[in-house]
């Protein structure tokens, strides 16, 4: 099922069928100044982890703030979980039912893992003391900081704050997340923890997640999302984008000119992308083939 | 203590909107268990939480929160400047009691420009406590401390060369109340964490640009034995309705731009 969206009615109804959304966008258009962040992006979400790839400026942060109610879209519109963000009283809705970790998460320094989370917690309605610090407690334990959870914040690594922007995000059990690159500055090790803890937070929720990392994607996404310059390019499940480069990956001797994209591995030989020539040496594709395949397409279509 | 992998509260909660639970894993891809459900977490109440219950809840935090030093250290020099007149033998003329007092009001208002930095506004960005609340309540929370503040401050001055307490009282609410309308604006305007600089910045040029600028007209910083003070304390009057209809205005929640078709089935409107 590989298909590009950039309107509402090309989303298939087949898929319609297949699962009931509980994120609904059609149109969404956001410009800053002259520049156009979203353009027309129409999107169905439904539970389970669904990765947002897309090189720098291609609007999948203005995506995720617009449906995380941060900041309006100019045009279009959507719904989570069936309330629609229109009026204060809707956005409302919408904001309980959200989970939002930012791309660069901020903290009060001085406050502890415990008490920031709290906070975050008060801030999404959470006034019963007692039932909230149950709450905080369990999802400091969920991603792993039960120990740490009376430490400043200044005093923890990047790696443990991310994860406490990571439980402020689910403080409360929200039935959507999103998040926003979560595992940039991450050591392999840690991208790893992370990983765990989002397959677990997509568990009975929806989960978008943002991310240059295409390995998160093939780990951890039943759905993928490819935008470039502010629209949808891309709209299927990892393995339909791996195939799109089926085919399309040669191994050469020498850096092949007729190739989109090409590069030395470790070998020594060349990886290929693109139109391979007659009695090429075709290679298994990668997912990051696909994506990269799939962005160069995007290119000739915006340069056409 | 539940480990990393321990069932999730909730997680066996049926689907609160009755859908079907259809994810099926493709090509070995994380698939959905179960269907998604809206947020109905522990210590929720049933409907939303008084705004007492709110405020109750939030100001422990809040005021641990907000950013005390630059007040603390421009709110220390206000009473320090007042108090230079009890060092000389000589008395101080009127033009200069005056604006030694006014030293001290824009000294503090500097440091109330900082009162709305949040380092984690972007983490608490999509939270139902509406935008009046939060600001609200730490604009509230420094109230009591600018009220002790300029009590020590108008005290520090020598009683029988203070100039009139009410119109300079009025003059200092008004700085500070546009110190704070510059930081509520520069929150909902811009996407800073820590705007507080540059409202500095702005409020810093206001002061010293003003009475070059001003015509004369609308002078605002003139003494106590000039005829144009009454007149100007009338417009000291209006810039503090000004500052606080601004900080009103710009306080509340972004009203959505978008022009909202109600999800699949509902017709378009715009708001």
């Amino acid at each position: 099922m590989t298909h590009e969206t950039t309107h509402e009615n090309d989303i298939p109804d087949q898929e319609c069928r297949m699962t009931t959304p509980t994120v609904s966008a059609t149109g969404l258009s956001l410009s800053y100044g002259g520049t156009r962040a979203l353009d027309d992006v129409a999107l169905r979400l439904s539970a389970g982890v669904t990765g947002l790839l897309g090189p720098n400026g291609a609007g999948k942060t203005t995506l995720l703030r617009v449906l995380a109610t941060a900041v309006p879209a100019d045009r279009g519109a959507f719904t989570v979980l069936g309330h629609d963000p229109a009026d204060a009283a809707g956005r409302q809705s919408v904001r309980r039912a959200l989970g939002y970790l930012p791309q660069t998460p901020g903290f009060h320094p001085d406050f502890t893992a415990f008490e920031f989370v709290d906070y975050v917690a008060i801030l999404k309605e959470r006034t019963d003391r007692g039932a909230r610090h149950r709450e905080v407690r369990r999802v400091l334990d969920q991603v792993g900081l039960a120990d740490a959870r009376g430490k400043r914040i200044k005093k923890l690594s990047g790696g443990m704050r991310q994860r406490v922007a990571l439980a402020a995000a689910l403080v409360g059990d929200p039935g959507f997340v999103v998040l926003d690159e979560p595992t940039v500055g991450l050591d392999p090790e840690q991208r790893m923890r992370f990983r765990e803890l989002i397959a677990q937070a997509g568990e009975g929720r929806t989960v978008l997640l943002s991310t240059h990392q295409t390995e998160d994607v093939a780990m951890l996404c039943h759905r993928v999302l490819v935008m470039a310059g502010g629209r949808v390019r891309f709209d299927g499940t990892p393995a339909d984008l791996t195939d799109r480069a089926a085919g399309r990956v040669w191994s050469s001797a020498e850096r092949d000119p007729g190739a989109r994209a090409g590069w030395r591995t470790g070998t020594g030989t060349f990886r290929n992308l693109g139109d391979p020539p007659p009695g090429a040496d075709l290679l298994p594709p990668t997912l990051e083939d696909g994506y990269l395949l799939t962005l160069d397409e995007a290119d000739t279509a915006v340069t056409a | 203590m539940r480990g990393l992998n321990g069932p999730r509260p909730g997680a066996d909660r049926a689907p609160a909107n009755g859908a079907p639970v259809n994810g099926a894993p493709v090509n070995g891809a994380t698939a959905p268990r179960t269907a998604p459900r809206p947020a109905r977490g522990p210590g929720r109440a049933s409907s939303p939480p008084s705004v007492f219950a709110s405020v109750r809840a939030l100001a422990p935090p809040v005021l641990r929160a907000l950013p005390w030093r630059p007040l603390a250290a421009t709110g220390l020099l206000g009473p320090l400047l007042a108090a230079v007149p009890r060092l000389s033998d000589d008395p101080p003329t009127p033009w200069l009691a005056v604006n030694l007092l006014r030293g001290a009001i824009l000294l503090y208002a500097l440091g109330l420009a900082f009162l709305l930095d949040d380092p984690a506004r972007h983490t608490t960005a999509a939270v139902p406590t509406g935008r009046v609340l939060r600001t609200g309540l730490r604009l509230a929370l420094a109230l009591p401390v600018t009220v002790l503040w300029w009590t020590a401050t108008l005290l520090a001055m020598p009683a029988e060369h203070r100039p009139p307490a009410g119109a300079i009282t009025l003059e200092a609410a008004a700085v500070c109340a546009l110190a704070a309308a510059g930081a509520v604006s520069a929150l909902r305007l811009g996407q800073e964490a820590a705007p507080g600089r540059q409202v500095a910045v702005g409020v810093l040029l206001l002061a010293v640009l003003g009475p070059w600028f001003l015509p004369e007209r609308w002078a605002l910083f003139v003494t106590p034995d000039d005829p144009l003070w009454t007149a100007a304390h009338d417009r000291w009057a209006g810039l503090l309705a000004a500052s606080v209809l601004t900080a009103a205005v710009w306080l509340r929640e972004p009203g959505a731009r978008l022009r909202i078709r109600c999800g699949t089935s509902g017709p378009s409107r715009t708001s």
